[in-house]
């Protein structure tokens, strides 16, 4: 398997380990008691510093689209045609939008998701990721 | 605000894929508006260009051919809602007495700013911060929409074919269908974020659109018989923390900002939904407009649908919106659009509307949301001479 590492800096972990999934970089406000998805500068609510973490990799699917394009920004999606696009409630309480695996009629709103590395390009062996989501499914 | 500020003057270049220069169709707006009002370049005391990708000082360019008269040009930009923002700064210039007359020019081409963005995100390369396409942020909307109440893709359709039948009637429009569109074409059209079809999806093309504005003084000076136009109130606001924020990727942010905005808007105004006789709307996508039923607090939670069904938000029912056709029919270049809404709710409360007038409009919403984000609404007021 090709080594995955992450597109840019600062928004994901993607573990060397397999089975493992990768986990968002976040930054969460003990003033709050919030956390927020990208890191934040500062508390956007109270003004006072955050603290950078790791925010959990699995989550519930509030909403998502199956879209009739292939890109999302400069980058192709899915098989060149369509991909669908989710959104995903981390226990957290932070909500991240991103393509979803699967296909139309694959998805239900309140199914668990898991997330994963989604390759973007390559660069020699090494794949540079963003970040997806797939559903889980009962037993997985 | 300080000063009681008025519409003196609207004009227009029609909006379409026409192919045609920023240059020239904001000359023709900007003409039209000044006919319109009854006045010379040379008595506008500060002019705000709104557009979102052109040249570098292109509004500065686009004021020399209008007149070399020294006034002062400001380039606005708030993404979708840029020529409502424009609208708002010329009326805070009058509002604040530094300005008896100012000028709100919108323009742009949205299809050649999706190849040029195309280009940037092409050299920049793939980002992990993209923004979802918006017909694919405002679809999931309406996804979750359908879970939380049921609402089929007719009523969705209900809304945009309306939409498409109110733009018959508006010459600017870029959509001009020659027949009754139906609920049937609109769903059959092509898919292109489930639930929307591309007839549900706001026309792109370009277009230009101006508003002219002036205090008491001028305005009656100006009026040459025909009642006035006051802008009661002026509110823009950006985002604030709701559960479930979305930081990255999001066209728009909470639906929130809608309801907050309007609040404020009607606070300002003295006046509520009851007062009003026609709205303007962001309905890039039909989901909005529905959403924008009762966020505005023209129905109850839940009761979008309802109206839809009853035909009360088409011309003839009790609370028409969009009524030129809005961003799905008339179109949405960017720059002009809110300045579009602008020019339609004044000839309304003229009474100038031709086949599409609202009966006795005396009160327009007008609103909109730009990309970022932020909800940008205005009041208008027919009063007397």
């Amino acid at each position: 398997m090709a080594k995955q590492v992450p597109l840019e800096e600062g928004y994901l972990v993607i573990p060397e380990a397999e089975g493992e999934r990768p986990r968002l970089l976040g930054s969460y406000s003990p003033e709050a008691k919030k956390y927020f998805f990208p890191r934040r500068m500062q508390c956007p609510l109270t003004e006072t510093p955050v603290e950078d973490v790791e925010l959990s990799s699995e989550g519930v699917l509030y909403s998502w689209t199956w879209v009739l394009m292939p890109f999302m920004g400069a980058a192709k999606m899915g098989d060149g045609k369509a991909h669908g696009v989710g959104q995903i409630d981390l226990p957290e309480g932070v909500r991240v939008q991103a393509v979803i695996s699967g296909q139309m009629g694959d998805w239900e709103i309140g199914m668990p998701m898991g997330m994963v590395a989604l390759p973007i390009k390559k660069k020699g062996d090494t794949e540079m990721c963003s970040f997806g989501f797939e559903p889980i499914r009962k037993g997985e | 605000m300080l000063e009681d500020v008025y519409v003196a003057g609207v004009g227009m270049h029609p909006f379409g894929k026409h192919g045609k220069s920023n240059k020239e169709m904001a000359y023709v707006a900007g003409k039209a508006a000044l006919k319109d009002a009854g006045i010379k370049f040379r008595d506008v005391g500060a002019l705000y260009n709104g557009y979102i990708m052109g040249d570098m000082t292109e509004g500065v360019a686009i004021a020399k051919d209008l007149g070399l008269t020294g006034v002062p040009v400001v380039h606005v930009e708030n993404a979708s809602a840029t020529g409502s923002t424009a609208f708002r700064e010329a009326c805070l210039r009058v509002a604040s007495g530094q300005a008896d007359i100012a000028m709100a020019l919108g323009f742009d081409d949205i299809v050649r700013m999706g190849q040029m963005m195309m280009q940037m995100y092409m050299a920049q390369g793939p980002r992990i911060e993209s923004m979802v396409l918006p017909a694919a942020f405002f679809a999931m909307w309406a996804v979750r929409r359908t879970h939380e109440y049921g609402t089929s893709p007719e009523i969705y359709a209900r809304i945009a074919a309306k939409n498409w039948n109110h733009a018959r009637y508006n010459p600017m429009a870029q959509r001009q269908s020659d027949h009754e569109v139906t609920i049937e074409e609109v769903l059959a059209s092509k898919p292109v974020a489930h639930p929307h079809t591309t007839m549900m999806a706001c026309a792109t093309g370009g277009g230009a659109a101006c508003a002219i504005v002036t205090n008491k003084k001028w305005a009656k000076k100006l009026a040459a018989g025909r009642p006035l136009v006051r802008v009661l109130s002026s509110q823009l606001q950006s985002e604030q923390y709701v559960d479930g924020h979305i930081f990255m990727g999001a066209v728009v942010g909470p639906s929130e900002l809608t309801r907050t905005t309007s609040q404020a808007c009607y606070e300002e105004a003295g006046l509520g939904p009851k007062d009003v006789s026609l709205v303007h709307v962001h309905d890039a996508f039909p989901i909005e407009e529905l959403m924008y039923y009762e966020l505005m607090g023209f129905c109850g939670e839940g009761e979008g649908e309802k109206l839809v069904l009853e035909g009360a938000t088409q011309i003839g029912g009790r609370i028409p919106f969009s009524t030129d056709g809005g961003l799905i029919a008339r179109g949405h270049p960017g720059g002009p659009t809110g300045l579009a809404q602008v020019w339609d709710a004044t000839q309304q409360l003229r009474g100038e509307s031709g086949k599409r007038q609202v009966e006795g409009a005396h009160t327009a919403a007008v609103h909109m949301m730009g990309a970022g984000s932020v909800c940008v609404m205005h009041m208008l007021h027919r009063e007397n001479a």
